[in-house]
C-alpha cells in the first residue's frame, strides 16, 4: 500500500525537486533524492518567457469558452435523453457520441485540418475550443444525464401541475438542484480541455499554442533544458493536482461514459 | 428491504410515469438536441464524410490539386509493412498494457475496499496521476528516464544494476510506453474494479461465507466471476485507449527508435502531419474507425446488461 503511493507520488516530487535545482545539483551522480541547494532560477527563466505569458493565456480562454459551449449543448442534450423516452434522433445522437469518445483524435484532425485551413480558419483560439467542446461533448452529457436522472420526476411534475412554465421549471427546479453537480462536470471538462494537445498541435501555430503544445517544445528542441521543463510541467500540473482531489467521485461515472451503472 | 428490491421498486414507479413522459411529441423532444447536433455536424460529422472522400483522392498538401484514385490509398497501406508493424505495436502496447492494470487495479480495489486506516490518503494519492495533462507526465517520466542523468538509472545503478537505455532500445522504449501508461491509467482501472467491488451482491458472500470457503477460494470463485462484466468493459476501454495512445509517445519516443513505439495514432500522425500524405492519413483514419466498430457493438451490449 505503502509502496503504491509513493510509485504514484514520487514521479511528481521529482519533478518537483528538479524545477527547484540548479544545474549541476541536476546532473549529480548519485542523484541526491532529497535536499537542497534550492533555486527559482528556473521558474524565472519560464516566467520571463513572453511564449509562456501567451500560451498560458490562451489556454484560459480556450479553456474556459470550450467548457462554456461543452457545457451550454451538453446540459440540454442530457435534459432530453434523462427526461424522455424514446425521440427522433436519440439513437443516432448516443451512437455518435460514443464514436467520439472512441476514436482517436487524429483521425478527425486529419480532415478536420482541411477543412479549417480551406475555410482560413487555422490558428483561431475560438475554432480550438469549439473543437475541443466537440470532443469533450460526450463526457459532458453522460456526467450531467447522470445527474438529472436523480432528481426525481415528480418535482417537475406538481410545478407544472401548479402551472409553471417548462422555462422556469428549468430555472427553478433543475438548475439549483443540478448545480453540485454542473459544478463537476464543469471541473472535469475544463482538466479535459487544459490538457488537450493533439488539437491545437495540428490546428494552431503561434496565436493557438497552448500550454501542452508549449511545454512539448521543451524535448522537441535540441538540447534539453531538464530544470526549465521541469518547471514548466510543474507549473501545468499544480492546478490540475489540485482539482483532481475536488472531483474525485465524478471521475468514474465520467471516464467509463456509462460503460459501469451505479 | 434488500437493494433488489428497492431497485425493482423505484423501477415499478418509473413504467407508471411513463405516460406522462411520452404525452408531448417526439419532435418536441428532439429539439432538445439541436444544439449537440450542430456542433457534431461542425466538428465531426462533416470532417469525417470530408475525410472518406478524401481517402479514395490521392491528395497530400504538397500538390493543389488530386484525382479519384479508388481503393488505391487503401490497397497501399494494407500492402505496406509500416501499416503493419503499427497494428502490431498497437496490440503489444494494449496487451502488455492490460497484463500490468488489470490485475494491479484489481489489487490495488481489494486493499482499498477493506478500507483499513489510510485508505482515503492512500486513495487520493493514487488518484494524482490520472488527470495530470498527458504531455506534462510524458516530460516527468522523460526526466526521470533519460540515460544521461535519470534518476531511475542512478538508483539501479546504485543497487549495482546494470544502466538501461530506457528510450533508446526498441525492446525497452515499448516497456517504457507501456509503465508510463500504466503509471497514469491503472488507478482508472482501479476505480472501476472498486466500483464492480462495491456493488456485488451481498447473496453469493454470504453462502460463500457459511459454507464455509478460504478467503481465497472466495475470491477464485466467487467474486473475480462476479467482477467479470466490469473486466470486460476495461478491457473495452483500455484497447480503445491503447489505440488512442498519442501525447506520451509523442513525447517519450515520438514513435521511435525507428518504428518500434509507433502506435496506429502516431502513424496516422506521422502519415498526415509529416510525410503530408493527406490521402493516405485520411484512409488509415477510415480503418481505424472500421477496426472500432466491433468494439462499440460489444460496449453497446455490455452496458444494456
Amino acid at each position: 500500500m505503502v509502496l503504491a503511493a509513493v510509485t504514484a507520488l514520487f514521479p511528481i516530487y521529482w519533478t518537483m525537486l528538479t524545477s527547484f535545482r540548479t544545474h549541476i545539483e541536476i546532473f549529480a551522480q548519485p542523484p541526491k533524492l532529497f535536499g537542497g541547494p534550492f533555486t527559482l532560477d528556473n521558474y524565472r527563466q519560464v516566467l520571463a518567457d513572453g511564449q509562456f505569458r501567451a500560451s498560458l493565456s490562451v489556454t484560459v480562454f480556450v479553456t474556459v469558452l470550450a467548457t462554456a459551449i461543452a457545457l451550454f449543448t451538453g446540459a440540454f442534450a442530457a435534459y432530453g435523453i434523462a427526461r424522455r423516452q424514446a425521440f427522433l434522433g436519440r439513437r443516432p445522437f448516443e451512437a455518435w457520441l460514443i464514436l467520439v469518445r472512441a476514436m482517436p483524435g487524429i483521425v478527425l484532425a486529419v480532415p478536420l485540418y482541411q477543412v479549417i485551413v480551406a475555410r482560413g480558419l487555422y490558428d483561431q483560439p475560438i475554432v480550438l475550443a469549439v473543437a475541443y467542446a466537440a470532443i469533450n461533448l460526450p463526457f459532458a452529457v453522460w456526467l450531467m444525464v447522470g445527474f438529472i436522472s436523480g432528481i426525481a420526476f415528480e418535482l417537475e411534475e406538481s410545478a407544472r401541475v401548479d402551472g409553471a412554465s417548462q422555462f422556469t421549471i428549468m430555472r427553478k427546479i433543475i438548475l439549483p438542484l443540478v448545480a453540485p453537480g454542473m459544478a463537476a462536470t464543469t471541473i472535469f471538462v475544463a482538466l479535459l480541455c487544459w490538457n488537450e494537445f493533439l488539437m491545437p498541435l495540428v490546428l494552431a501555430d503561434q496565436a493557438g499554442k497552448t500550454l501542452p503544445v508549449y511545454v512539448a517544445g521543451f524535448v522537441t528542441s535540441r538540447t534539453i533544458d531538464y530544470g526549465a521543463m521541469a518547471a514548466a510541467a510543474s507549473l501545468a500540473i499544480i492546478p490540475i493536482a489540485l482539482l483532481t482531489l475536488a472531483v474525485q467521485r465524478q471521475l468514474v461515472r465520467g471516464l467509463s461514459l456509462g460503460a459501469v451503472k451505479d | 428491504m434488500t437493494l433488489q428490491q428497492e431497485q425493482s421498486a423505484t423501477a415499478a414507479t418509473a413504467d407508471s410515469r411513463r405516460p406522462t413522459r411520452l404525452r408531448r411529441p417526439p419532435t418536441f423532444s428532439a429539439a432538445y438536441l439541436a444544439p449537440g447536433w450542430l456542433l457534431l455536424l461542425a466538428i465531426v460529422l462533416i470532417p469525417l464524410a470530408l475525410g472518406l472522400w478524401i481517402s479514395f483522392r490521392n491528395g497530400s498538401l504538397l500538390s493543389p490539386t488530386s484525382q479519384f484514385v479508388g481503393f488505391t490509398n487503401y490497397t497501399r497501406l494494407l500492402t505496406s509493412p509500416l501499416f503493419w508493424d503499427s497494428v502490431r505495436v498497437t496490440v503489444l502496447i494494449s496487451a502488455l498494457s492490460l497484463a500490468i492494470q488489470l490485475p494491479l487495479g484489481f489489487v490495488l480495489a481489494v486493499v482499498i475496499n477493506r478500507e483499513l486506516t489510510g485508505t482515503r490518503l492512500f486513495r487520493s494519492s493514487l488518484l494524482m496521476p490520472l488527470l495530470l495533462t498527458p504531455v506534462a507526465v510524458g516530460l516527468m517520466w522523460r526526466l526521470m528516464l533519460n540515460v544521461d542523468n535519470g534518476v531511475v538509472d542512478g538508483v539501479l545503478q546504485q543497487l549495482g544494476l546494470p544502466a538501461v537505455d530506457w528510450l533508446g532500445n526498441r525492446t525497452s522504449a515499448v516497456i517504457s510506453v507501456v509503465l508510463v501508461d500504466s503509471w497514469q491509467n491503472t488507478p482508472f482501472v482501479m476505480l472501476l474494479m472498486l466500483a464492480g467491488l462495491q456493488s456485488l451482491p451481498a447473496g453469493p458472500l454470504e453462502a460463500a461465507r457459511v459454507d464455509g470457503a478460504s478467503t481465497l477460494q472466495t475470491y477464485r470463485h466467487v467474486i473475480l466471476p462476479l467482477l467479470a462484466p466490469v473486466g470486460l468493459v476495461v478491457i473495452m476501454i483500455r484497447i480503445i485507449e491503447s489505440v488512442k495512445l498519442f501525447d506520451i509517445i509523442y513525447i517519450l519516443t515520438n514513435g521511435g527508435p525507428g518504428t518500434a513505439t509507433q502506435n496506429m495514432s502516431v502513424f496516422d500522425y506521422r502519415l498526415g502531419f509529416t510525410f503530408l500524405q493527406t490521402s493516405q492519413a485520411a484512409a488509415l483514419g477510415v480503418i481505424i474507425v472500421i477496426l472500432l466498430l466491433p468494439m462499440y457493438r460489444l460496449w453497446k451490449r455490455a452496458n444494456s446488461q
